[in-house]
This record gives structure tokens, C-alpha cells and sequence, in this order.
């Protein structure tokens, strides 16, 4: 569903280099998206400065264990992103910028929780936080820093024929607290304290869209289901629910005639992969719309190949639903 | 949606008469339906201020049960009525425990997607004070372990240790602690994913990689298998991290 937009975001102004938090996936399982973002960003003519030495965010696990503990692994992070001289950390994953975010919100609105902090950052032997860098989703980077213009101006092979249902998932948008996203069909009244001009609209996110029609493909209407959950932090620990979210997510996608599901967050990607691998082994219907993310989807189309984005790692076989329409 | 304060009441304080006149006047009909009053005397507010006092919990004074949390909650809508985010912050500030531990069942099931958090119109942080409620809980021994609980503290043992997480551990690990057998290579201990008793559909994606001849991913994961990836110079930072979970008791709990 297409919302009017009242208000346009203003593009650019995060900066083309900017430090890179792939978190722990990326450089496991989900190695694929860690590629192919690269690949995405040196088309776009922008810098991904690798942190060095970072520790888990925690994803949305630990903070249920250790308040103080979960602020001081993103305070190391945060901490280490200073040290390299940025202050912009962009993060590929819901989870992890969600984490970051996260300490944000709170390191910025509760003194107390600030100077708690630095005190133990200095006990642990890393440097304090004067000023706390901003976190953004990458999907958040590459709209304003490059554009749709310029994915279209890179695209070798467009995505022809291609019909995707672009899936956000829960974090990309939410809570505006910490992802400081608003309604881009809102007026002042729904202006928020923490609100970021430059976030996606909260409830109609359509920065993907945007990108990935700039590359050729069509978008297939996904509403609401392109930020419902699926399953997240409880994807191994409840089976039943997890696996009753992802099916709704698998079955309108295909049912709304999609040839491939978008994804932007290697938790999601899995959560998916593995629950529609269990779906069809079980025999449910309308549930084998493959997933890949939204970097190897613009991979293909600036002329990489399938291999160069590693399609093969994507364990739900999105490869011959590509090769038919020619694309991969 | 359900009206939850109807579950408060008890069966037996729910008198239905036949015909009902009063003051001579039959209002027998729509009228005939009485509720005894209930006086409660198991009521605890040190719950509340213990929910207060963790800085995620903080928001919940904000809260004018409004109920757009629950109307936005999809294990609410999809999973389970007796699932609900406002009905749950009514009983913690009433203090109502012996309510709230009859709901233990459902309440571990929160999937953190922050739609209550988003949507809330008087800025109530509803996902962090939910935990915040399950974390008073289980310190009061209210509530038993469930299995996002152990998952997390799973989680965060692994972090605790290296600075980092591996998936295939992660995987591996939790499924083998959830009483499947899980084959493992007699040297350095680490799971071999297509022998034993791991689920079947465990072992067909596992096998993937491998029907697809996808040798570098396979190299890439069993390197991290075998040599869990670390943060250097963790040691010093994790005797903070001990500290202050050791304050927050959370290796007692
Ligand atoms: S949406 Fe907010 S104010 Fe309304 S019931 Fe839920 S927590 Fe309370
Ligand atoms: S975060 Fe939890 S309580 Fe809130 S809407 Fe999602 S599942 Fe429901």
C-alpha cells in the first residue's frame, strides 16, 4: 500500500565513510550478506571502514540477562567506533543496530546510566565515551548516500521480472525511540522527541522497495507482514510460535505472487530459511518462496554474478527461481 | 478483544438470581446479575517499586492502559488471548502476584518485536517493562524456568566467554540441550551435525552445503566451529562484565 508522502527526507548527510559493525553472523552464516554489501557499497562509491576488534551487541538476548552488561558490550563497540575516528557506525543487521541504538537511547537520556558507564569502560581498559556515535541501519546508509538514482545509474542487468516482497522485519522501524523513525505521510503532529529525518517511515517502510525497483525489480504488495515478526530471539527457543509467524510470512508472500522475499537481517534470513525448510518438509502449502537479501539482489543486477554473491550459501535455493527469469 | 479484569473474578462470587425484586421493584432480566465485592489482602507494592527500580522498567508509570500495546501484539493476536501486554503491567502495579504467577505460562512468550514499544502513546518502553516484570518474577521465585530464559542466559555465557558468538555452537548447543543426542568428535569436542540425533530437518540443511559443493562456506564454518572467534584482549573487560552481572545477581538466579 502506498502511503502519500507529506514530507520528504532530506538525502545525504550521514557521510560515505563510516565505520562497519558486521556483527557476529556476518562473518558466519551469513557471510553472503557481508559480501555482497561490500560489493554494494564499492559500486555506490561508498567506505566501509571495518571495526576492529568489536564484541557482540548481544542481539536481544543478553539484555534480558544483564542491563549493565548489555550497555557496556555496545559501549566497547561504540567506544572502539571513536577510536578509529567515526562517529557514524552503520550495522547490516536489525539486531545488532537495534543493540546500539538501544545503548543510545539510554546512554543519552539517563545520566546516570552515562556516567556509570564511562567509569566502567575506563575500569575495563577502554577509552570513555565524550560523545556517542550515531548508529544507522545500512539499508538507512545506502538510501540517503547513494540513492536510487545512483543504483539505477549502476545497474547493468536490471532485475526484470522480477517480482519481490520486500521484508523489513521488526527492528528496522521499531521502537522509534531507539530507531528514531517517524511517518514520512505524518504531518508536526506526529513529530517525536528522538525522530531522524533521514530514518524510513515507521509503519511503511519503503527504502528496499525503492532500491531494489531502482534495479529493475517490481515490488509486490507486502503489507503488513513486511515488519511482522518472525519469531526473532525466539526462533530456536519457541518452535511452535515461530514457526506460525514465519508461515504467515511465507504463504502471503507467495500468495501475493512473489518470486523471491528481500531480506535486510541475517536473524530474520535464517529465521525464515530455517522454518521453511521445516514448513516444506511438512508438507504446508504455498510456503517455498525462497530468500535473499536485498544486497544480492543489487549485486546481480550492477553485472555480478551468482557466485560472486554467494547465492549458494542462501540455504532456501533462490538460485533457480533467478536463472529462470534470466537473472542469475 | 477480551476484557482481562474479568478473569480477576472469582466463579463463586458471581451470583445469578432467577427474579430479582428490589424495593419492590422486579428487575429481574438484565439486572439479575450480582458480583460479590472481593476484598484483596495478598497485594505486595514492593513488586511495583522493584519493577521501578531497574532502568528499564522506569516507563511503566506512564501507562494509562489504554490497551494499544496488546491490540498491536502479534503473539496477542496469533498466538495466545491469554497473552497481554496492558493486562500485565495492571496486575504488577496492583501487585497482584498470585495473578501474575498464573499467567507465568504465557508471559515468557514475548517475541521482543517492539510493536507495544513503538505504538504506545504515553512513551511506555512495553518490551523492556515486560522483562523488567519477568525479572522481579523470577528473582521472587514466581516463576520457573522457562525456555527463552535459558536460551538467553545460553547466549549470554557465550558472549560472557569469547566477546563473540558462533552460530553453528549456538545451533548445535541449544539443540543438544534440548535432550537430542549430538554426535561429537572425540578430540576437541565439537558437534558433528549429521550423525547422532539431531532433528531431521537439521541434518538436511546442514547437508546442504555440502550437495552443493559449496566448499568454502563449509571451510569457513568449521574453521569457526573448531576455533571459536574471540575479541582480543577480552580478559580485562570481561572482570567488569563479571562485576557488574554479579551485582545484578544474575549468577544466582
Ligand atoms: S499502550 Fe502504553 S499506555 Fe496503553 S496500555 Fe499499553 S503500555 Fe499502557
Ligand atoms: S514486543 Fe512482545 S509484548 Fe510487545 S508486541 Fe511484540 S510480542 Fe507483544
Amino acid at each position: 500500500m502506498a502511503v502519500a508522502q507529506v514530507r520528504k527526507p532530506p538525502m545525504g548527510g550521514i557521510g560515505k565513510r563510516v565505520a562497519y559493525y558486521p556483527g557476529c553472523s556476518l562473518e558466519g552464516a551469513a557471510r553472503a550478506y557481508d559480501v555482497s554489501t561490500r560489493i554494494v557499497a564499492k559500486e555506490l562509491g561508498l567506505e566501509l571502514d571495518y571495526l576492529e576488534d568489536y564484541n557482540c551487541c548481544g542481539a536481544m538476548e543478553t539484555k534480558n540477562v544483564t542491563f549493565w552488561g548489555t550497555m557496556l558490550l555496545n559501549a566497547r563497540n561504540m567506544s572502539l567506533a571513536k577510536k578509529q575516528g567515526h562517529s557514524v557506525i552503520v550495522a547490516p543487521c536489525n539486531g545488532c543496530s537495534f543493540s546500539l541504538q538501544r545503548a543510545e537511547y539510554f546512554l543519552e537520556t539517563d545520566k546516570n546510566v552515562f556516567e556509570r558507564i564511562n567509569s566502567l569502560l575506563r575500569e575495563g581498559g577502554v577509552d570513555p565515551l565524550n560523545e556517542i556515535p550515531h548508529t544507522y541501519h545500512i539499508l538507512e546508509w545506502f538510501y540517503h548516500e547513494a540513492g536510487p538514482e545512483k543504483v539505477k545509474e549502476r545497474t547493468k542487468k536490471p532485475l526484470r521480472g522480477l517480482k519481490v516482497a520486500n521484508y523489513y522485519g521488526c527492528l528496522y522501524t521499531r521502537p522509534h525511540f531507539y530507531a528514531r523513525t517517524y511517518s514520512h505521510s505524518g504531518t508536526e503532529e506526529q513529530e517525536r522527541p528522538r525522530m531522524r529525518e533521514t530514518a524510513d517511515d515507521d509503519e511503511h517502510p519503503y527504502y528496499m522497495n525503492a532500491l531494489l525497483e531502482a534495479a529493475g525489480a517490481t515490488s509486490v504488495e507486502y503489507e503488513p507482514m513486511h515488519t511482522q515478526c518472525c519469531g526473532g530471539p525466539h526462533s530456536l527457543s519457541d518452535e511452535q510460535v515461530s514457526e506460525k509467524f514465519v508461515m504467515m510470512l511465507l504463504q502471503t508472500a507467495k500468495r501475493n505472487g512473489a518470486d523471491i522475499i528481500a531480506t535486510e537481517c541475517p536473524l530474520c534470513h535464517a529465521s525464515l530459511e530455517m522454518y521453511r525448510h521445516r514448513l516444506m518438509m511438512k508438507g504446508v502449502p504455498d510456503v517455498d518462496v525462497p530468500a535473499a537479501y536485498f544486497t544480492q539482489l543489487l549485486g546481480l543486477a550492477f553485472g555480478y554474478s551468482a557466485g560472486d554473491v554467494k547465492l549458494k550459501d542462501n540455504l532456501s535455493d533462490p538460485l533457480p527461481v533467478l536463472q529462470r527469469l534470466g537473472l542469475a | 478483544m477480551a476484557i482481562h479484569e474479568r478473569s480477576l473474578v472469582d466463579p463463586e462470587r458471581v451470583l445469578r438470581k432467577e427474579r430479582l425484586v428490589i424495593d419492590g421493584v422486579d428487575v429481574s432480566g438484565d439486572w439479575n446479575l450480582i458480583i460479590l465485592p472481593r476484598v484483596v489482602e495478598d497485594y505486595d507494592l514492593d513488586f511495583y517499586d522493584e519493577v521501578i527500580a531497574q532502568p528499564e522498567g522506569k516507563t511503566i508509570v506512564n501507562c494509562y492502559q489504554c490497551s494499544y500495546c496488546t491490540a498491536s501484539c502479534p503473539v496477542h493476536n496469533y498466538w495466545d488471548e491469554r497473552y497481554n501486554p496492558r493486562h500485565f503491567i495492571y496486575l504488577a502495579r496492583l501487585g497482584l502476584i498470585d495473578e501474575l504467577q498464573k499467567r507465568a505460562d504465557v508471559m515468557w512468550r514475548c517475541v521482543s518485536c517492539h510493536k507495544c514499544t513503538h505504538r504506545c502513546p504515553k512513551g511506555v518502553l512495553v518490551e523492556e517493562v515486560l522483562k523488567a516484570i519477568l525479572r522481579v518474577m523470577a528473582k521472587r521465585g514466581i516463576i520457573e524456568e522457562y525456555p527463552s530464559k535459558k536460551f538467553d542466559k545460553f547466549f549470554m555465557d557465550s558472549v560472557y566467554e569469547y566477546g563473540r558468538i558462533e552460530d553453528g555452537e549456538l545451533l548445535f548447543g541449544w539443540i543438544e540441550k534440548q535432550g537430542y543426542q549430538v554426535v561429537k568428535d572425540p578430540i576437541l569436542k565439537k558437534p558433528i551435525p549429521f550423525f547422532g540425533g539431531v532433528p531431521d530437518w537439521l541434518k538436511d540443511l546442514a547437508a546442504k552445503p555440502i550437495k552443493n559443493m559449496n566448499i568454502s562456506f563449509l571451510i569457513l564454518n568449521a574453521k569457526h566451529m573448531l576455533f571459536h572467534p574471540r575479541t582480543k584482549n577480552w580478559n580485562r573487560f570481561k572482570q567488569v562484565l563479571r562485576k557488574v552481572m554479579e551485582e545484578e545477581g544474575v549468577f544466582t538466579h
